[in-house]
């Protein structure tokens, strides 16, 4: 049996992390290809609910990453997410759900190759989590 | 009792008020929120330790808005509440004339805003000993159980809404569990739409739940909702300082930042 | 039904290399509501666009994806080709499968897979995509220019010489800047007052210049083309309409010894006082801090010489409101003070200056008139000492960068320090010469071999003081790390270039981001380095980064451009990916419970309050309204709404929903 390939869904801004991303690209550094990028522009209108839709469309993990603090392009969209993130997080950690699944990032567009460092390591991580069992087996429960 | 009966028949008889929501005799030794509109109807009225729901709930509801100026029995989530929902632009200064029960049972009659909260001033609003150790025990599970324990108690959400419906914060018009396109809440009690629903209802309540625990008693197959809102007001407390209901002019701490906001988790 | 078109580039090798691009194009063929699936070589090209504009009029499409390189990089031509096909251009996508896909990823079935997957994101969201049209609003053709150093002032020139109006705001009461103060300029040693002091009266005399000095900016609203700014005008003391610049009331304060700001302390003033004879305006102000009358309630000497009676003693300050259409920040930099520098007795030793200082000592207009005299003595230095990189790329001082110009002007202080003392030495301890520039690397040369300029590679660990004489520790890196030790009368210090104490907040009134050290930010470092992430606010000199002469004037005028351009039409169009809050029938009007939290979470101040009213005229509810004119499009507000009433055009929530729901 071929090794598990966990699906990443990744949420990020605009103006840094997805012009980091294409900065890896025009750098050429490589990758694992297991991310999908959604494209917003700001980490301040990424909706949490829009993480939770993402684990029920079957993503093994997540990624939500934008402009460093002082960095926003909006100037704080991503002050607002950071305290967005933080009651989120340990919201979900007290439902058991596994945040280890959930990696936070702050890529500007410079760092290409931060970004390519941190999906490496998010999908290795994942990877060895393996699939996301919590939300299949909720998915499979069907109505009763 | 007879000193919050009094005061009723005073300010109807008076024309300052129009209606005083208070609790009165529901069916069986329980009580029940009752609308006094009539001075006559003022020994309806019940104030002890039964009397529990947070009656802000229905200081929001057109039909209550529009009998007129209302007078309301306040505990101290209620007051909590009120304060809440004049920091939200749901209700202006004067418009409701709080009756404010202390724990010992002592009323005071409290027209502003900022009488109220001077009154809360008084009060320490820390979780009591016995809801900290019960948020301890939750956390001190590993994951894998508090999933499991939360997975048991989603399991059995009927989808109700009995909890929405008796929140006072939960004013909106259009839930968003009634928005369809897109359809973020799954509408059927499966359990993805459940724990979205409950996920979602905490992360709105951050910062507003004045902890009155009405959802909880409202739920009526038993799920402790209360524990995911004072998990999220601890949180919000640890982290960022702020407190629901403590001011008409609250700063609502979701939407507001410092540069030096620290978690531990962003790479 | 929608009918969409998908266009797949080759992009050369560059995606084709990796992607099985004819197996993506027959995949996309297949997802529901694509009517048109095709691969070309190079989409961008002329043949490439014609073949978009061709299918959407030859297959009536309501959508186009062009899955090709970055929408960063392509997305405003694409959309142009549907616009002119009269699709439109809202209700075309691009799926990244370039930079995304094909140049990251190896090539294979995963990446081909990966591809198909992006475009099928991308159609998923274009099927949603609704036509919207660019925001048009007016635009006044006033510029505001914060900083009247030589940025500043090149900034208003060209602005004003392109026939609009301008407002000069200078923090001190002259303008000039710090270009005011140098002695000689480097590489062609011309005298720095000479060539500035025509631009500065230049600025006062021009008829589209309105100038206010010893002013300072208080908040800044509004937008592009609509800022509100509110200005400071501190309380001169002295009536400008009627002062002459006649000088009586210099030459009569009794207050004589106020150290000079202008001198960098090395000369005095009095409380009354021009910072220089050049100074535009040539009208004094009153240091309320050190003038007699404040600090004891009487004196009122200039009052009583003032021939003009322009005299105010009681004047306030008085904050004025002006509308400009563009700002450019000119607010230029500081250098770092004595308190740094305990190593080198900088602050203790009087004769351890630092480079503005030395320029003032070298200055024919300042307090020795030219002649290089040491400051507690007043004797002519025999041994000098510059040190370059005096805190600059020293991560002990927190200041890893460069300074910039430290170098060329270290070597210009040996260079007039050897041409006013021909028998003296000058010493220059350095880490590396950066000389890149026209002329650089030639002036710095002859500093070393013509004017007999030493030069020690390596820095000076400790100065003290030793019989008379500064004894300077450093060491020699080309002589194999060699300790060296110079009896020196004096040192200069070339202190690093550092941001304004307040340029902080300068940047949160202006809503522009800033670095770690407090520089503004420009909008991109290569592309966009005179704008910033605020639309309509421009930057120019050092207030940006260290930077010389020259290159604080290019860029002044290159903001300048920048700003005429804006203002070449009176209306301006923009992306109109903005937050809208949403109206429904009565009797729910809108689903928004007007809670108004958003409000505060809100960086541009964009969201109203709308009351929605019955036909007699009584309001039934307040709902929020987004100005289209203020919001950027961030989103934060579509995050925080609890009911979605507000949602973000172009990135809908519907939208957003959709792309997962096609994961």
């Amino acid at each position: 049996m071929s090794e598990f390939e966990p699906k990443i869904v990744a949420f990020v801004c605009n103006w840094c992390t997805y012009a980091g991303a294409d900065l890896t690209g025009t750098s050429r550094i490589k990758y694992a290809s297991n991310v999908r990028m959604i494209r917003l522009p700001c980490t301040g209108r990424i909706d949490f609910m829009l993480l939770l839709k993402a684990f029920e469309q079957g993503a093994d993990g997540i990624i939500v990453s934008g402009c460093h603090p002082n960095d926003c392009h909006y100037t704080a969209g991503n002050f607002h997410a950071r305290r967005r993130w933080m009651m989120f997080r340990s919201l979900l950690d007290f439902l058991g759900i596994d945040t280890r699944r959930i990696h936070f990032a702050w890529v500007s567009a410079a760092e290409g190759a931060k970004w390519a460092e941190f999906v490496n390591s998010v999908t290795d991580q994942v990877r060895k989590l393996g699939p996301n069992e919590q939300y299949q087996k909720l998915s499979q429960a069907g109505v009763e | 009792m007879e000193e919050l009966r009094k005061k009723a028949r005073e300010l109807l008889t008076s024309g300052a008020v129009k209606v005083i929501i208070g609790y009165g005799p529901g069916s069986g030794k329980r009580v029940r929120a009752v609308f006094v509109r009539k001075p006559e109807q003022a020994d309806l009225l019940i104030c002890d330790d039964r009397c529990l729901q947070n009656l802000a709930v229905y200081l929001t509801k057109p039909e209550v808005k529009a009998l007129g100026k209302a007078a309301v029995v306040a505990r101290l989530p209620t007051l909590r509440a009120i304060l809440q929902l004049a920091a939200e632009n749901q209700l202006t200064d004067g418009q409701v004339v709080a009756l404010g029960i202390s724990p010992e049972g002592k009323m005071t009659e409290l027209s502003q805003f900022k009488a109220i909260e001077e009154f809360l001033a008084g009060f320490s609003f820390e979780l009591s000993a016995e809801e900290k150790a019960t948020l301890e025990k939750l956390d001190q599970m590993t994951p894998e159980q508090r999933w499991q324990f939360w997975q048991e108690q989603f399991a059995k959400c009927v989808r109700c809404y009995g909890c929405r419906a008796s929140c006072p914060l939960c004013y909106c018009e259009k839930c968003l569990a009634e928005c369809n396109q897109p359809q973020w809440i799954p509408a059927a009690s499966h359990q993805i739409g459940n724990l979205d629903w409950h996920i979602i209802r905490a992360m709105h309540l951050a910062n507003r739940c004045v902890n009155c625990g009405d959802c909880s008693r409202a739920c009526p197959v038993g799920i402790p909702l209360h524990l995911l809102n004072q998990k999220l007001a601890e949180e919000v407390f640890k982290q960022f300082g702020a407190r629901s209901g403590m001011k008409a002019a609250q700063e609502y701490a979701l939407c507001n930042w410092k540069l030096e906001d620290r978690e531990n988790f962003i790479k | 039904m929608a009918r969409i078109g998908v266009f797949i580039c080759h992009c050369g090798e560059n995606i084709a290399g990796t992607v099985d691009v004819f197996k993506v194009a027959e995949a996309a063929g297949k997802f529901p509501g694509v009517v048109h699936s095709v691969e070309y070589k190079y989409m961008c090209s002329d043949p490439g666009q014609t073949m978009i504009k061709d299918a959407i009029k030859e297959k009536k499409l309501t959508g186009v994806v062009v899955a090709a390189c970055s929408p960063r990089m392509h997305e405003p031509t694409f959309r142009r080709a549907c616009a002119e096909a009269g699709l439109n251009p809202f209700l075309c996508e691009m799926a990244n499968i370039r930079e995304h896909c094909s140049w990251v990823h190896e090539k294979g079935e995963a990446t081909t897979q990966k591809a198909i997957e992006l475009i099928r994101i991308m159609v998923e969201k274009v099927k949603r995509n609704k036509p919207l049209y660019s925001i048009k609003v007016p635009v006044t053709k006033t510029a505001l220019v914060l900083g009247g150093g030589i940025a500043g002032i090149q900034a208003a020139l060209d602005i004003a010489n392109a026939g609009h109006q301008v407002i000069l705001v200078e923090r001190s009461p002259s303008i000039g800047g710090h270009m005011l103060q140098l002695s000689e300029t480097f590489p062609t040693l011309d005298c720095s007052q000479c060539i500035l002091t025509p631009r500065m009266v230049e600025v006062a005399q021009h008829p589209k210049i309105t100038l206010y000095t010893y002013s300072e900016l208080e908040s800044l609203d509004g937008f592009i083309g609509n800022f509100k700014a509110r200005i400071r005008r501190k309380a001169r003391g002295v009536d400008e309409k009627l002062c002459t610049g006649c000088g009586v009331c210099i030459q009569k304060c009794p207050q004589k010894k106020i150290p000079s700001e202008f001198d960098a302390g090395m000369g005095k003033r009095t409380a009354i006082y021009v910072p220089c004879p050049q100074s535009v305006p040539n009208q004094p102000v009153i240091d309320r801090e050190h003038c007699t009358y404040y600090i004891k309630g009487k004196c009122k000497i200039c009052e009583k010489f003032c021939e003009r009676k322009a005299i105010r003693l009681d004047q306030q300050d008085e904050i004025i409101e002006v509308n400009v259409g563009a700002v450019v920040a000119a607010t230029g930099f500081d250098i770092l003070h004595s308190k740094d520098f305990p190593e080198y007795g900088y602050g203790k030793y009087p004769d351890v200056i630092d480079g503005l200082q030395f320029e003032r000592l070298a200055s024919a207009s300042g307090p020795t008139l030219g002649a290089i005299k040491r400051p507690s003595d007043g004797k002519e230095p025999e041994t000098v000492v510059f040190i370059a990189c005096a805190g600059s790329r020293d991560d002990a001082k927190g200041i890893p960068y460069c300074s910039k110009i430290c170098c060329m002007y270290t070597a210009k202080h040996a260079m007039l320090y050897k041409h006013k003392v021909h028998n003296g030495k000058a010493y220059v301890f350095y880490m590396d010469i950066r000389a890149g520039g026209k002329n650089y690397e030639e002036f710095v040369r002859r500093a070393i071999e013509e004017d007999g300029a030493v030069y020690l590679r390596g820095r000076v660990s400790r100065i003290y003081e030793e019989d008379g004489k500064l004894i300077v520790k450093g060491v020699d890196t080309l002589l194999g790390a060699q300790p060296v030790e110079i009896k020196a009368d004096m040192v200069v210090l070339a202190t690093a270039i550092v941001a304004n104490q307040d340029a902080e907040s300068l940047a949160q009134k202006l809503r522009v981001s800033y670095d770690p050290y407090h520089f503004l930010s420009e909008a991109h470092p290569k592309l966009r380095p005179v704008e910033t992430n605020t639309a309509g606010i421009f930057l120019a000199g050092a207030c940006q980064a260290p930077k010389d002469i020259p290159e604080a004037v290019a860029q002044a005028s290159g903001a300048a451009a920048k700003v005429a351009g804006l203002f070449s039409s009176s209306e301006l169009s923009r992306e109109p990916v903005i937050a809208v809050v949403n109206r429904l029938p009565p009797p729910v009007f809108s689903t928004c419970t007007g809670c108004f939290l958003c409000e505060k979470a809100c960086p541009y101040q964009a969201i109203e309050r709308e009351e929605i009213k019955d036909r007699k005229g009584n309001v039934i509810k307040v709902v929020a309204k987004v100005n289209p004119g203020l919001c950027q499009g961030c989103g934060t507000c579509v995050a925080l709404c609890r009911v979605k009433a507000i949602d973000l055009q172009g990135f809908t929530n519907e939208q957003v929903y959709c792309e997962l729901m096609a994961l």
